[in-house]
This record gives C-alpha cells, sequence and structure tokens, in this order.
C-alpha cells in the first residue's frame, strides 16, 4: 500500500509527512476504510481455524469416511453437525472437506496466476516475437470455456488416478490465459507511464526496473488474480465433483453434495447432509469475492476515492 | 487499413476455432474409452443382450463411424465434414446426427441460456450503473452486497435450493422437465406459458448466479468514469441528470461489458451443463453434460464447436462495432 | 447469433420491464419448428427422418387423466427417437417399446406360469429336445391389417441365426439348424443339439430378455435389418401404439384394432394411454413427483426414499405394501467380480480373504434399514431356486465353506499366506504392490452399497484407491479384465440355477466383451459339468446333482463375491390407478416392472380408482 504511493508520479505531501507510523498502523488504518477485505479476510481465517481446530481435535481420517458412526443421525450434541447416509461425522467431513477443497483451490491458484505472470511479464515487456506468441496463444485460448475442456479431459482420463492433486492440475491447466492476459496489460500500462521512463532514463537495467519498478506496482493485481485464481480453481473442481467426476472416497466438498443428491438427502429429511456443504462453499466463494473487491479497492485509487 | 485489420480479424477468427476444435478433437481420444462399446454394454446390462454379440456390432460400426481408421486420417476428414457443414452421426444415439440433435436442443438453450444471460446482462448492468451513480437512492446501493454474495454462489447450488425451497416445500412450480406430462409441444398459447413455467426456477438460479458480474462490473466502470473529465464538464455544464445518466455514464461504461456479454454466452453454457442436467431440461447443455459422461465424441465436437464459433464470431462482431460506438477507440494502424 | 446483436439495445428497456413471460413467448415459436430443420442431414436413417419430423405436430387426442398411466422413466432412453424395431441396433424395450411387441410367450415370474400369447399352446418338443413345433394363435394380426404367419416367426428366428450383428444371435446360432413355417399356423424349429430352454431363453417375454416375433415382410424388404430403425409407423403387434416421441417424453395410446381385442382374447385395456415421461437425476424430485400424484409409477427407488414416500402419500403402495422392503426380488443378484487371470485375484486366498472382509449384516443395518437384502447366491431366491438353497446338499455346502462369514482375522491369515504384508498406511502389499480393489459400479443403482462395501474392504487392508468408481466406461473395464472389482449382477437363473452355472463356464476371452463371464474362471471340470448339464431339463434328478457339485466350485474357488439379492422398489400411486401386482394381489403373477418385456401385461391389469 505504501508502496504504491511512494513510487506513484507524484508523492504527495500527505505520504511526506505520516512517513513515521509504522506499516503495520497503517495498514490497520487502511484496513479499517476497506471493509471487504477485512471481512473477506475474517471468513478465510475462520475457515482456516475451523479446519486447523478441527484437524488437531477430531479424527478425520476416520471419522470423514463412512462406516465410522452411526447413520442418518440429525445434528445432536454428540453429532454437532449430523451424520450422514454412510456413517460418516459431518463435522469431521467438513473439516477435512474444506481443507482438500482449498488445497484443490491453492494449487489452481499458484500455478495459474504463477505461469501468467511469468508469460504475461514476458510478453509485455519484452515485446516483439515473444510477444506475438504468447499473445496468440492467449488470445487464442481464451475464448474456448475452460470448463468444457476440463470436463472433456476429466471425462477421458483414466478414474483410477484421479485424486485431489490430479484435479488441482487438471484445473490448473487451463487457468493461466487469464492472468496472462492481465498482467500484460498492467505492465504494457505501467511501462508507459512516467516514472518508468524516469526510471530508464536514470540508468537502471531491464532488470532493475522489472523487480524494483514494475513488479511492486503489480503486486496487488497479481493478488488479485491469485484469488481470482483459487477461487475459480474451487469452482471448477466443483463442477467436476458434482457432475461425479471427482476422487469419490474423498469428502470434498462437491462429492459431498453429489453423494446428497444422490441418496436424495432433502426428500428424505436429511437436510443437513447437503447443507454444511453448500455452506461452507457459498462463504468459500464469498470471502475469495470479498476479497478480491478488497483489493480491487487497494489497486485502484480512482474506486478508493469514490468509497 | 481497415480492409487489412478486417482481413487480420478473421483469420484470427479461423485460428482460434481451428485451435479449438483441434484441441477438442484429440482430447476424447488419447483416452481409452469406446462410446460404441459403453453404449451397447449399457443395452446389455439393460437388456439381457447376449456380450458375447458386442465385438462384431462394435466392429460393424467402427467401420460405418470410421473409426477404424488412423487418428489423423479421422481428424482431416472430420474437419472436412465440419466445413461442409456435417457434424458426422451420434455415437450413443445413432441414428441420431449430431446436427439433428443440436437443432432439437438448440431452442430450449436459446430461450433458457441466452435469455438469462440477456436479462441478467440489462438487469446487472442497470443495477450496477444505479448502484455507482451518486444521485441513486441508498437502497440501490445497498443491493450490491447480496448481489455480490449470490454472484458467489454457482448457479447449481442456487439451484438446487430453489428446488428444495419453491418447488419441494412451497409447490409453487414444477421441479424439473421441459413441460406439463402429457402435453405436446405446439404452438399454443397454453405450451408456451407451460413451458415458461417450467424454465422460471432455472432461469432464476442462472440469473441470480450471473447477475453480480455485470452490476459489480459495471458499478466498477462507472466509478471510473465518474471522476472523468467530460462527466464533470456536463454536470458543470448543467446538463438533465437523466441525460447524463444515460447519454455519458452508462453510455461510456456500457462498452467493455459489451465485450464481457460475447464471452458470457460461452461461459453459461457450461452453467448450462449443470443446471440442464439438475432440471432435467433437453437443452445444449444437458446434452453435451450426457455426452461427455458417456464419450460421445462426435457430439462433443458438435456442440463446443457451435459454441466456440458462436463466441469467436460475437467476439469479432463486437470488435468491429465498438469503434462505432466507442470513438476514443481506432483500429491500430500497424 | 447475429439476432442477439440487433436485439442487445431494446433489451435493456425490455428486460427493465422484467417482462421475461413476454420475451420467452416471442421466442419460443422456434421451439416445436426446429426438429423438422435437420431432416436434410440424416443420409443414414431416411425412415427415421420421416417419422421424426411430423412428429411434434402430431395432434394428439386428449384422454382424461384417469384414463392415462404417467410413468417417470430415465433420460437416456428418451434420446434414441423413432428406434421402435427390435432388430434395429440400439432399440431398448425398457422404454415401453416392449408395448408395441408381442412375443410368442410370457412368464410370470410370481407364479411360475407360462401363458402362450401369440401361440396358441405350449411348446412341443420331441423326445430329445433337438425339435420344437410352435402352434400359432387364430386371428393375431400386425397393426397394418397383415396376419402374422409361422413364416415371421421362422424370419425371425432364421434372422438372429444368420445376422452376426443381432443381439440374439449367439443366443440362437449355436442351437439353431433351421427354423421352418410347416404352415400359415405351424412354426418347427430344427435344433442343431438339445435345447430344452430354447424356447423359454429365447421366445417367451420374462423380465428384460426373451424377444418378439418380428414383421418379415416389412424386415425381407431390408438390406440391413439393424440400420432400418422402425419409426413410429412400422407395423407392429403389440396393444399400444406410439403417436408421440419427443426427447421429454413418449406418449402411447391404446389400439382398439388390437387382434387380442378383435379377436376376444384379452379384455380391452382399461388405460387408453401411457405417458412415459422424462425424469432427471435427482431422484428426490422423482419421488416428490409420486407423492405429488403427477406420477403413477418411475422405476425404483433406493429404500429410504421408498419408505418415505409411502410415509407422504398414503395412496402410494409397493409390492409389499408398506412393510419392509418395499419391493420384490428381482433376477439380477448383484456379486464382486474379479478377473481371475491376473494378479492378484488369480490366487484363491485373496479371494477368500476379500470375502471374509465383507460384513452383510452391517449392509443390511447401514444401507437397507435392518432389511435382509445381502445374499450369499448368485442367483435370485425364487420358490424353485429357494428350494434349490434349502435343499440339505446346498445347506451342506455352505455349511463347509462359510460363505457369509465376516472374519478379518481369518481374512489376515488369507493373506499373509499369500505373501502379503501390511504396509505403512496399513495396507496389504506384496512386492511393493497392494490389492487393487477400487470398486465400480452404476452411479444410478450402486451409490448406496459401493462406497460401503468400498470402506469394508479398506478397513481390512485392501487398497481401494479413491474410492468408487461410478464412471460409465466401468462395465467396459470389468468386460475387458482390469483389475479391481466390479460390482455387477447376474441376470441368469429363474427357475434354476444352470444359467448361472452356463454365465460362469464360458471360456476366457482375452481382452474383449467377448462374454459375460467376467471372473474368467476357466475351470474344465466346471465346464464337463456345465455342458453335461445342458441336456437336463430342471427337476431331473441328474440334473440335481450335478448342480450340487457346481455349487460347490462357486464357493471353493470364489467364482465372485456375492453381495446382495437386488430388489426392485416401485412405487404404485393409487390416485388413479388401482390392481397394481403386490404380495397380496398376485394377479397374472408379473413383477411390477413396467421396464421389462412383461410391462404392458403389468399395465393391462391395471383398473381405474373409484
Amino acid at each position: 500500500m505504501t508502496q504504491i504511493a511512494a513510487v506513484g508520479p507524484q508523492p504527495d505531501a500527505w505520504q511526506m509527512r505520516y512517513e513515521h507510523p509504522s506499516r503495520w498502523t497503517l495498514m490497520v488504518r487502511y484496513l479499517r476504510r476497506n471493509k471487504s477485505l477485512v471481512l473477506g479476510l475474517a471468513i478465510v481465517i475462520g475457515l482456516t481455524l475451523f479446519t486447523v481446530i478441527g484437524s488437531l481435535t477430531i479424527d478425520t481420517e476416520k471419522r470423514a469416511y463412512p462406516l465410522a458412526v452411526k447413520p442418518k443421525q440429525p445434528p445432536s450434541a454428540e453429532y454437532p453437525l449430523g451424520t450422514d447416509f454412510f456413517g460418516r461425522d459431518m463435522l469431521a467431513v467438513m473439516v477435512r472437506g474444506i481443507w482438500q477443497t482449498a488445497v484443490i483451490g491453492l494449487i489452481a491458484g499458484a500455478i495459474g496466476t504463477g505461469v501468467g505472470v511469468i508469460l504475461g511479464f514476458l510478453s509485455a515487456y519484452y515485446g516483439g516475437a515473444v510477444d506475438t506468441v504468447i499473445r496468440a496463444i492467449t488470445e487464442v485460448l481464451l475464448p474456448i470455456p475452460a470448463f468444457l475442456i476440463l470436463v472433456i479431459i476429466a471425462g477421458s482420463i483414466d478414474r483410477k488416478s484421479v485424486t485431489i492433486y490430479t484435479m488441482a492440475i487438471i484445473v490448473s491447466l487451463l487457468a493461466w490465459m487469464g492472468p496472462t492476459r492481465i498482467m500484460r496489460a498492467q505492465v504494457l500500462t505501467l511501462k508507459e507511464r512516467m516514472f518508468i521512463n524516469v526510471a530508464r532514463l536514470s540508468g537502471m537495467s531491464n532488470l532493475e526496473i522489472v523487480f524494483k519498478e514494475i513488479l511492486p506496482n503489480m503486486l496487488p493485481f497479481i493478488l488479485a488474480s491469485f484469488v481470482s485464481g483459487v477461487f475459480a480453481g474451487i469452482f471448477a473442481s466443483f463442477g467436476l465433483s458434482v457432475l461425479g467426476l471427482g476422487p469419490l472416497r474423498e469428502p470434498l466438498i462437491g462429492n459431498t453434495i453429489w453423494f446428497a443428491q444422490q441418496q436424495a438427502a432433502f426428500f428424505n429429511g436429511w437436510w443437513w447432509w447437503p447443507l454444511w456443504p453448500s455452506l461452507a462453499l457459498v462463504l468459500i466463494f464469498v470471502s475469495l469475492t470479498l476479497i478480491n473487491v478488497g483489493l480491487d479497492e487497494l489497486a485502484n485509487p480512482r474506486v478508493r476515492r469514490t468509497e | 487499413m481497415r480492409l487489412g485489420y478486417l482481413v487480420r480479424r478473421i483469420l484470427f477468427l479461423v485460428a482460434v476455432v481451428w485451435v479449438a476444435a483441434t484441441i477438442v478433437f484429440f482430447i476424447p481420444r488419447l483416452s481409452a474409452r469406446n462410446p460404441i462399446r459403453e453404449r451397447f454394454a449399457e443395452i446389455a446390462r439393460s437388456t439381457g443382450f447376449a456380450p458375447k454379440d458386442l465385438d462384431q456390432i462394435i466392429a460393424a460400426y467402427e467401420v460405418k463411424f470410421g473409426l477404424d481408421k488412423p487418428l489423423l486420417q479421422q481428424y482431416v476428414e472430420y474437419m472436412g465434414g465440419v466445413l461442409r457443414g456435417d457434424l458426422g452421426p451420434s455415437l450413443t444415439r445413432f441414428p441420431k446426427t449430431v446436427l439433428e440433435l443440436i437443432f432439437s436442443a438448440l431452442p430450449w438453450t436459446i430461450v433458457l441460456l441466452m435469455l438469462t444471460t440477456l436479462i441478467s446482462f440489462a438487469l446487472g448492468n442497470l443495477l450496477g450503473a444505479l448502484a455507482s451513480w451518486p444521485r441513486s437512492p441508498k437502497f440501490v446501493k445497498g443491493l450490491m452486497a447480496p448481489l455480490m454474495m449470490l454472484q458467489a454462489v454457482p448457479a447449481y447450488l442456487l439451484g438446487l435450493l430453489l428446488i428444495f425451497f419453491i418447488a419441494f416445500r412451497l409447490k409453487l412450480l414444477p421441479m424439473g422437465g421441459a413441460y406439463s406430462q402429457g402435453v405436446t409441444p405446439s404452438l399454443t398459447l397454453e405450451f408456451i406459458l407451460d413451458a415458461a413455467r417450467h424454465q422460471i426456477l432455472p432461469a432464476i438460479s442462472l440469473i441470480l448466479a450471473s447477475l453480480g458480474f455485470w452490476a459489480l462490473g459495471m458499478r466498477g466502470m462507472g466509478i471510473t468514469i465518474q471522476g472523468e473529465d467530460y462527466v464533470n464538464f456536463a454536470e458543470h455544464k448543467g446538463l438533465h441528470p437523466r441525460t447524463i445518466f444515460t447519454q455519458y455514464y452508462v453510455r461510456n461504461a456500457l462498452l467493455p461489458q459489451v465485450t464481457g456479454l460475447a464471452l458470457a454466452f460461452g461461459s453459461v453454457i457450461v452453467s448450462g451443463v449443470l443446471v440442464e442436467q439438475l432440471y432435467g431440461l433437453p437443452g445444449l447443455g444437458g446434452l453435451l453434460g450426457d455426452a461427455i459422461l458417456k464419450n460421445d465424441y462426435f457430439i462433443i465436437y458438435g456442440i463446443t464447436l457451435f459454441v466456440i464459433l458462436s463466441i469467436a464470431i460475437l467476439m469479432f462482431l463486437v470488435d468491429l462495432i465498438y469503434p462505432l460506438l466507442d470513438p476514443r477507440i481506432r483500429y491500430e494502424s500497424r | 447469433m447475429t439476432k442477439n446483436k440487433i436485439t442487445r439495445r431494446q433489451l435493456l428497456r425490455l428486460s427493465a420491464l422484467a417482462g421475461t413471460g413476454a420475451v420467452i413467448a416471442a421466442c419460443a415459436p422456434a421451439a416445436p419448428a426446429a426438429p423438422a430443420a435437420p431432416a436434410a442431414e440424416a443420409p443414414q436413417a431416411p425412415a427415421a427422418e420421416a417419422t421424426q419430423a411430423p412428429a411434434p405436430e402430431v395432434q394428439v387426442p386428449e384422454v382424461p387423466r384417469n384414463r392415462t398411466v404417467i410413468m417417470g422413466w430415465g433420460a437416456s432412453d428418451f434420446d434414441n427417437i423413432g428406434v421402435t424395431s427390435p432388430f434395429a441396433a440400439g432399440h431398448n424395450h425398457q422404454n415401453f417399446n416392449s408395448s408395441l411387441w408381442d412375443p410368442l410367450y410370457y412368464w410370470a415370474a410370481f407364479s411360475d406360469t407360462v401363458y402362450p400369447w401369440l401361440a396358441a399352446s405350449d411348446p412341443e418338443y420331441n423326445a430329445d429336445y433337438t425339435e420344437v413345433t410352435i402352434k400359432l394363435r387364430d386371428g393375431i394380426e400386425w397393426s397394418d391389417g397383415t396376419p402374422i404367419t409361422a413364416k415371421d416367426v421362422a424370419f425371425t428366428v432364421n434372422t438372429w441365426r444368420d445376422n452376426d450383428k443381432l443381439d440374439y444371435h449367439s443366443r440362437v446360432a449355436p442351437y439353431v439348424k433351421e427354423a421352418i413355417a410347416v404352415d400359415d399356423k405351424t412354426a418347427k424349429i430344427v435344433f442343431k443339439q438339445p435345447s430344452p430352454r430354447f424356447v423359454f431363453d429365447v421366445l417367451t417375454a420374462h423380465f428384460d430378455t426373451g424377444r418378439p416375433i418380428v414383421p418379415a415382410h416389412v424386415l425381407e424388404k431390408e438390406a440391413d435389418v439393424t440400420a432400418f430403425p422402425g419409426g413410429l409407423d412400422m407395423p407392429h403387434s403389440g396393444p399400444y401404439k406410439l403417436v408421440s416421441w419427443t426427447n421429454n417424453q413418449k406418449i402411447f395410446d391404446l389400439r382398439e384394432d388390437w387382434w387380442a381385442i378383435k379377436t376376444g382374447f384379452q379384455p380391452v385395456p382399461e388405460v387408453k394411454r401411457v405417458i412415459m415421461q422424462r425424469i432427471g437425476d435427482d431422484m428426490g424430485v422423482v419421488a416428490q413427483r409420486v407423492v405429488n400424484n403427477e406420477l403413477d409409477t418411475a422405476l425404483d427407488f433406493r429404500n429410504d426414499i421408498i419408505a418415505n414416500i409411502l410415509k407422504q402419500n398414503p395412496k402410494v403402495t409397493t409390492h409389499t405394501g408398506d412393510k419392509e422392503p418395499h419391493g420384490y426380488l428381482d433376477w439380477w443378484p448383484n456379486s464382486l467380480w474379479m478377473n481371475h487371470e491376473i494378479e492378484p485375484f488369480s490366487d484363491v486366498r485373496v479371494r477368500r480373504a476379500i470375502n471374509r472382509a465383507v460384513n452383510r449384516d452391517q449392509i443390511d443395518e447401514v444401507v437397507y434399514g435392518g432389511a435382509k437384502v445381502s445374499t450369499i447366491y448368485p442367483f435370485p431366491l425364487y420358490p424353485p431356486l429357494q428350494k434349490f438353497a434349502d435343499s440339505p446338499g446346498v445347506q451342506a455346502i455352505v455349511e463347509k465353506y462359510q460363505p457369509r462369514k465376516f472374519d478379518l482375522e481369518e481374512s489376515a491369515k488369507l493373506m499373509e499366506e499369500a505373501g502379503y504384508k501390511k504396509n505403512a498406511d496399513g495396507l496389504w502389499e506384496k512386492d511393493g504392490k497392494t490389492v487393487p480393489t477400487q470398486i465400480s459400479g452404476f452411479a444410478g443403482i450402486h451409490a448406496d452399497i459401493v462406497p460401503v462395501l468400498s470402506e469394508m474392504l479398506r478397513q481390512a487392508g485392501f487398497d481401494t484407491g479413491e474410492g468408487p468408481d461410478f464412471s460409465p466406461e466401468a462395465y467396459n473395464n470389468m468386460a475387458n479384465g482390469r483389475p479391481g472389482l466390479y460390482m455387477f449382477g447376474h441376470g441368469a437363473s429363474l427357475r434354476d440355477p444352470f444359467a448361472v452355472f452356463e454365465l460362469f463356464n464360458t471360456k476366457p476371452t482375452g481382452n474383449t466383451a467377448g462374454s459375460n463371464n467376467f471372473s474368467r474362471y476357466n475351470n474344465p471340470e466346471f465346464e464337463k459339468l456345465v455342458l453335461e448339464m445342458a441336456k437336463y431339463p430342471a427337476g431331473d434328478p441328474k440334473f440335481d446333482e450335478l448342480a450340487l457339485q457346481a455349487m460347490e466350485f462357486y464357493y471353493k474357488d470364489v467364482i465372485d463375491v456375492p453381495i446382495i439379492q437386488w430388489l426392485h422398489r416401485i412405487a404404485y400411486n393409487q390416485t388413479y390407478w388401482v390392481n397394481w401386482p403386490t404380495e397380496t394381489n398376485v394377479g397374472e403373477g408379473y413383477n411390477g416392472a413396467f421396464w421389462h418385456w412383461t410391462g404392458p401385461r403389468v399395465i393391462a391389469a391395471l383398473k381405474p380408482a373409484g
């Protein structure tokens, strides 16, 4: 945050006068204004605490799988979230399922953004043939609905090799074009900004300019892109698993909903079975969206100004 | 210069479709699955077919569909067929051809997916523009938060919950199907109303799930535009607020959204795969989802080609019209 | 696509008015018109075009709800629109196309009765079962008025024999030398070897097997009968005709000129119209539609769902009324199958260890709410087979091998004997390889039992991989003999255990689905036994003796791991229709599955309520 202002074209007087407060204080001050970011982070932290504390206190290795507890029990003191048709403790299912779902999202987001950042930089900064090739590939692939291809891939590969990790990798296969395009566009904009020209004139090398001038300015975009990547990864893996294409033993959120659907949970009155995973999914998606809106405010001063 | 640009865009369009078609052609073929065998195996399972006879039938069908030829030759022949407008037979719904299947599913998809996308686009942009417009009433701004939350929820999940609460519990609307049982499709008002009733829940799930996307995007654009000099200028000139809103504000903010619309038509098919299946609708999405599960690659090819071609053409058109709408943008002269 | 471009601007205003209904109405005219458009694109199916294109425009007459039966059926069977000919590739009788075709005989499972239908009387075999003569009923005719004659019978049987693309080719070709039309009313089939079961297996409609007679005068003209779909107008023999077939529903109307009505052989059915309604994958929704009286019946439900349907709508009943197990035994008991030809399943100790790891009592308790559904037999316990299972001979064998015993210690001991040790994950391992026991099944029907089985085996140390596999290629993988366990049934024995032994007997077939012997059980002794058994009809003391020996092989060699009997839990809604076939209302004795070849008999028995 401070970095953005500091390297901005015209560091104003406001910045100079308040150099003293620590970064921490500034951050807290900023967060107080950026409610979306705070709320989003709070939900993520809450979910993280839920899984961490849950994993430490419950034997999820056993209770998140069939035949562990008495089946079809509504929420009670013994089973706070109830149990499912197969005798899984829904609390353990949620603890493990949220974690596994998050892992898929994080892997997919990291791969997608990583590749996107690298390609975007190469493309925008060096231009020429590199740019033409990368841009051509990205532009051509981008209009192809990724999920379509994902389902085709997931439907084609050997079912016996589908794990949460292969699923994450499948999902990330087509998750890099968006970030590449955004990164390229941002680098291009920055490249033409005055301060980069100033830096270039003052004799900084290309690499220095990338790391000292451009990259710090890109951070909010990279972060936002990562968050979108995680979102897209979870979204896609959910889509695959509600089609029954996921690793079925694992209590992934999508798998759990798929099984609840298969056993007509709502009709049979086992409302808690599909409800918790749906709720968890909504929380995950909402928190990621909030964080992204927050990051947008961070990255786009104009948005901030009017809030 | 303009002609050169046009040619380049058309070449790009062809490239997109060709690359996509190629990817989609080879992926399902890399797997060891044999959809014809799976189809007859399914029939064998349910009808007491003697499995000994499967091999002859499968071999006969592979010859018939040209699947016994080398993959590369199949690829060339398939692409040739595509150019002639022949998308091949369906492997699992033979004797239906892919084109027939697409055409019989298309009306449902147009009604549901296209309309919901357009409604959502219009409504979302309107709400988004209003939300960023300083003079709008407070409650419009208050709508943004719930819209954003809804946008984060997959349409499939919304559909699931809507079925449960609206159809299951309250029994207000049908739980699924394209029209009531016993009714035959006809051009009567009665049928159209009946079909429309069945489309309400799927439509709501799709609209709710995408409304926020447009609203948020539009709001972002609107806020950006607020600071622009021309808006300030218009205000100082004393133009009527409504004129500023529609002519200066919405018009400019809407431009980038239009590009998104072309892409949205493509991605809504994806939601359609799940939502149409959930509601048991006979549209393109359901057809595709089913084909993917059964690895009926001719249907997969046909529909993805169709979708990608539509997106590419839409993007192409948007590209061409864009400069007309936005005088600031000119074609690159290179 | 360009249409959207043009309307885009106006749409903002349009939809701002939230005129959803108006817009849908404006666009809907495209819907019914479209199916006609692609007709030119169907090079290989001229007949299909002709019948499909006008279908939506057919003006279907009104039939009141209380003369209409509405049945919910799975989606995929609505898609082969226009395929009505039983000889067409991809023909499926389960979507009630069975009602277009009359067989020579019907067999009713619960009364164990064969009803001559197109045939006038029981088949007359000669003494050594090398010939059979079938007399046809008077007055039988196709829907176009052409009489059904022995020539049709001979054509049907001989075409099966000669055309290796037909589904019954391999059931007919090895046995039939020639089918002959002696005169219009008399058909004779000459066999290559004694075939005491031929008429029952091939020409008697029961469950999903047995086939009807097809019209020679229509199919003779076709160069390739498997490529001729039939269409809605194909001359047929059954009580109903198809008046509309879309990918959403099929409508069948009663034919007042059906031969059985004209000749007075059968009373006029009360059901004037049958609607097969496409349903989605969500069985909860289907159940709710039964509760709402939208559907009179639907394909079978899982255990909990049927119980909840009964609770919510007292008008709905089942085969056993409101008592467990809410259904009847289907002929399809399920086992876990594995390929004996590959490691480690080639080791009988591993197969036995897997069987010992299955807790059948727990299956009954968890999956079936306490109903006794699990089994140790590869055949359904219909009266004659129950008698066989209860016989002292079989009981002695069961006592000896204890197939139902759940014993993890013994399972572990067997695995250790086979050279396995538990690895760090607690899974059996030999030479760095675990036992590949991922279980494949069908999502729609196995999503309750397979996850439970999978977990049982995992707890016993078997590597069940990433859990159940419900992908559609499961059957393929099983047929191709790929590693893993496969949940699948035996559609075989009905009146005596012969068919299931024959199923196990077929020679191993390498890498194709050339046989239903998914175990690839290969035992010359067993094969000899089965070939010998084929010569004797059920009830012959010699047959019983041989069957007993075969049964011992089944348990000794653990050919497969029997898990459950298959139940049809079908909901019968009595709001509009009564006299459904139940335990207390056996009637002619047909089972209630409307999707079986005997489905039309179930519908024929219905009476309007009130």
